[in-house]
């Protein structure tokens, strides 16, 4: 993933707004990355970006040499859908589903169809959550097991790039812990894994770290 | 869960208003269709009573200055041939069924016996060749224990003779031309004497050819109504058309109020979806972030919006065959109409447009789901 002097500008009542401001640096497969800066740096611009939920006023953004601003929100999708998989602070499960059809959702937009259930079982497996929760909603589960529920649906459908908004900020110290070695370990297997943490000791978790302040790269 | 049932309940309202008004129409207008017994097959000629109503004021018992001339009867006969050419006399009179029995007030048909079978038919007994008997309607015959060879006295006392019923008359209902049910039907001959009348009430033309029936009614208009106005000619068959074209009109009418209640249903459906959309923001988020791609997010409200409208319209449906059986009962007195394919085709079109009404107030809602910015989104809370 490169970024080439990206901007961008939220155009507001009051006033444009520039949340990045000719950001560039690289991404490599595999690597494990933490984003850090103070609240209002553009972290979650920059996020944004990475996951293709927007696109830069200026600049390039490629990801495996396509650049972004050419693809149709269709495109934009699919890439979403595919190779990119979201975790976020809330989780954002859908609480009417239960664990286990929460984990195959993604799998169901990808085939256009009803899915084995199965790679779901062995993904839920693989986050260590066990065969009786399956059945339950998330709101029937501790904040840390819908944290790895929430990394299973990720992950259901073999993505390339893991982006993690504060994944750990919603969980005690331990429940983080468990949930950043459990990352360390996707990692480990080839995943890229970009996160944005306020956190110091869960970006010591990752082998880089961006700095971040006022829309520009400091570190 | 609860709206969804609200808004699920106005569909339902609004199937069985419009199904329910359709069942009603369509049974009103095949009700008077049994009523209307007379074919179109005829042209009524009636003295021209100025500015009368649809039957010209000459079809009313007893109208006495109107009269039809001998001299007129012959020019209609002409114009109308070879069509048949029928002169009605009629009036109303005191009568009296056999002895001791109060004395009634009823309809006096005098019609040539030649001319009674082309104009009805008798469900008992013979017809009257003679100028000592009388054929009498089903009504007439029902209400006053009247049987085949019964004797009625007409007139103050019987004084204008007593006569033998020889045959009954086939329930008519509301007919153009005469209408008998409650009325008794002596010779022409014997009503000339009894009344002292040269003269007729109305002629009723029976025309042959169907197609001919304008043509007959021009004819007898140009003979007739040359220089004065001196008769009224109706045309049964385009009574009856414009008779059916009003119904039309009333059934589309009421038909229409269902229509409103649906609109308001709609727009019911439309608030729900706005609101769902609007709980869901969040939601919508999710999904797109995980690739769910416009198209998918805006089925997933449209489907919603079809099981609402889907499962409104069927109950409402099933409910408007419990509607049409109580309008029909409480207005018509029979549910004879109700299970026939012109009256259920009222539900079939109720459900359609229930179905209809609900996709279409669901495609704004989805739309503008499926269109929300997916950052925005997620933002929300």
């Amino acid at each position: 993933m490169v970024f080439k002097d990206v901007v961008k500008v939220y155009p507001l009542p009051s006033g444009d707004v520039t949340a990045l401001d000719g950001v560039s640096f690289q991404v490599d497969r595999g690597e494990f990355i933490s984003v850090m800066g103070p609240s209002g740096s553009g972290k979650s611009t920059l996020l944004n970006l990475m996951g293709c939920l927007d696109t830069p006023t200026s600049g390039d953004i490629y990801i495996s040499g396509t650049r972004i601003g050419d693809m149709s929100d269709k495109e934009l999708t699919e890439l979403r859908r595919d190779r990119i998989g979201f975790i976020f602070q809330y989780f954002n499960l859908f609480p009417l589903l239960n664990i286990l059809e929460n984990v195959t959702f993604p799998m169901m937009l990808k085939s256009q169809k009803a899915v084995d259930p199965e790679k779901g079982r062995a993904m839920l497996h693989a986050v260590q959550l066990d065969d009786n929760l399956f059945t339950h909603t998330p709101m029937e589960v501790s904040g840390g097991q819908q944290q790895r529920v929430a990394i299973a649906r990720a992950l259901i459908n073999d993505p390339d790039i893991l982006l993690c908004d504060e994944p750990t900020g919603n969980l005690d110290s331990k429940t983080g812990a468990g949930i950043m070695d459990l990352m360390t370990e996707l990692n480990r297997n080839g995943t890229t894994i970009i996160m944005v943490t306020h956190d110091p000791n869960i970006a010591s978790y990752s082998r880089r770290t961006i700095r971040i302040a006022d829309g520009r790269i400091v570190e | 869960m609860l709206r969804s049932a609200l808004a699920m309940l106005g569909i339902v309202i609004g199937v069985v208003a419009i199904a329910t008004m359709g069942i009603l129409g369509n049974s009103m207008v095949l009700a008077v269709t049994d009523s209307l017994r007379t074919v179109g097959d005829s042209v009524i000629v009636t003295p021209h009573a100025g500015g009368g109503g649809m039957f010209g004021g000459g079809g009313g018992v007893g109208s006495v200055d109107l009269k039809i001339t001998e001299q007129n009867f012959q020019q209609i006969k002409r114009a109308s041939a070879p069509n048949v050419a029928i002169p009605i006399l009629q009036t109303s009179d005191r009568m009296k069924i056999g002895v001791g029995s109060e004395d009634i007030v009823a309809a006096v048909y005098g019609i040539n016996p030649d001319d009674v079978p082309d104009l009805m038919k008798l469900k008992e007994g013979d017809y009257n060749r003679g100028n000592s008997g009388v054929i009498v309607g089903s009504k007439f015959a029902v209400d006053n224990n009247v049987k085949v060879g019964s004797r009625i006295s007409i007139g103050t006392d019987g004084n204008k003779g007593t006569l033998r019923v020889t045959g009954i008359i086939e329930e008519r209902g509301m007919a153009f031309d005469v209408m008998t049910d409650s009325a008794i039907v002596v010779t022409k001959d014997w009503f000339d004497n009894a009344y002292n009348r040269d003269d007729y009430d109305k002629v009723i033309v029976k025309v042959k050819n169907l197609d001919d029936l304008p043509k007959v009614k021009t004819a007898i208009e140009n003979q007739l109504n040359k220089r004065d106005k001196i008769v009224d000619v109706v045309d049964t068959r385009k009574t009856m058309e414009s008779i059916f074209q009003a119904f039309g009109q009333i059934t589309t009418f009421v038909s229409a109020i269902g229509g409103i209640s649906m609109i308001v249903a709609g727009v019911s459906i439309l608030n729900i979806m706005m609101m769902s959309v609007t709980e869901r923001i969040k939601e919508i988020g999710i999904m797109r972030s995980i690739g769910a791609q416009r198209k998918e997010v805006m089925a997933m409200f449209l489907y919603e919006a079809l099981i609402l409208g889907v499962v409104g319209s069927l109950i409402g449906g099933m409910m408007s065959l419990l509607g049409g059986y109580a309008v029909s009962t409480l207005m018509l007195q029979t549910t004879k109409y109700l299970f026939v394919p012109s009256s259920l085709i009222s539900i079939v079109y109720g459900v359609t447009f229930g179905i209809v009404i609900s996709l279409v107030c669901g495609i704004y809602p989805a739309w503008r789901a499926a269109n929300l910015n997916p950052i925005d989104a997620l933002r929300h809370e």
